[in-house]
């Protein structure tokens, strides 16, 4: 892809038809990948490399996404992705999806949080079903208050 | 934690501390001095030691999150400099003497029950938090699951 912006074309089809996205483009850089990762998300699925080998994972397997020293990793139960998304992205297309900023540096499934917990500090802990605790900081509490409580 | 929750939370644990300060020297005073008659300006006392007592909390705080080691050791260093401090005010330089031993050691331990029951007090406030999140978890996750059949 050029630094020229890319053309959109939408086209209606008949209903029989499946519905695709296809990107005619130059060479497949980070645009086009975040692209493909952003429908892929609309569609239930993250893209996350472990060893540089990629992999489909559907957004009801993540339990938790994390952001250290400026990478990104999805967590599932047993395994753990790397993406090259950034968080503040991930964090705005899972909204609709059960996901939560709970701290500064993760976002959390709340249909895989088991219970709540205090911790130190006057902070709170998440605990998930596969046994795993993540701290929920203090600043993200109203959020959660109110996303639980239906008035976000 | 950001500075404006810092305060808040600090603000908080001020008033849990004025009200053990209080209770505290009832103990104390009627162990130590029954016979001891005070005026109006006794009501500052708490209120003044609930401030002293608050100058090391600032030990706790950190923008970013702190790890449980951290945590743990800045407890200590704020529990210490808490000591230190009150004995220092409640004291002062000329009446740390030997002959003062009982009073002062009771003083200190008095000023280490305080801080365990803020930290106490405070984690029953955050299990309460928690129990109404864990249950407002569950309405939620019920909610969603009957949206998703739906």
């Amino acid at each position: 892809m050029n630094e020229q912006t890319m053309e959109i074309k939408l086209r209606r089809i008949e209903p029989e038809e499946r519905e695709r996205v296809e990107i005619y483009c130059h060479e497949v850089n980070d645009t086009v990948r975040e692209i493909a990762a952003f429908v892929k998300s609309r569609q239930g699925q993250l893209s996350g490399l472990i060893e540089g080998r990629q992999y489909e994972i559907p957004i009801t397997d993540v339990f938790f996404i994390e952001s250290v020293d400026n990478r990104t990793f999805i967590y599932t139960a047993k395994q753990t992705f790397e993406t090259k998304r950034k968080l503040y992205e991930l964090e705005t297309d899972l909204k609709e999806k059960s996901f939560l900023r709970i701290s500064k540096a993760s976002v959390v499934n709340l249909m895989k949080i088991k219970s709540i917990k205090p911790a130190l500090n006057g902070r709170l802990r998440a605990v998930l079903s596969n046994g795993e605790e993540i701290i929920i900081s203090r600043k993200y509490v109203p959020d959660l208050k109110n996303t639980l409580r239906g008035e976000a | 934690m950001k500075l404006k929750e810092f305060i808040k939370s600090t603000l908080a644990s001020y008033f849990i501390i004025v009200t053990l300060v209080n209770v505290a020297t009832l103990v104390l005073g009627s162990i130590f001095r029954p016979e001891q008659r005070f005026g109006y300006e006794a009501f500052l006392a708490p209120l003044l030691y609930g401030a002293l007592g608050l100058i090391p909390v600032f030990i706790m705080y950190s923008p970013k999150e702190l790890t449980i080691k951290q945590i743990v050791i800045r407890k200590i260093v704020q529990l210490i400099a808490l000591e230190f401090i009150l004995v220092l005010a409640g004291f002062g330089r000329e009446n740390l003497k030997a002959e003062n031993l009982a009073l002062i050691a009771s003083f200190a331990l008095s000023v280490l029950i305080i801080y365990v029951l803020v930290h106490v007090i405070s984690w029953v406030l955050n299990l309460e938090m928690a129990r109404q999140l864990t249950m407002d978890l569950q309405s939620y996750q019920s909610r969603e699951l009957r949206r998703e059949k739906d």
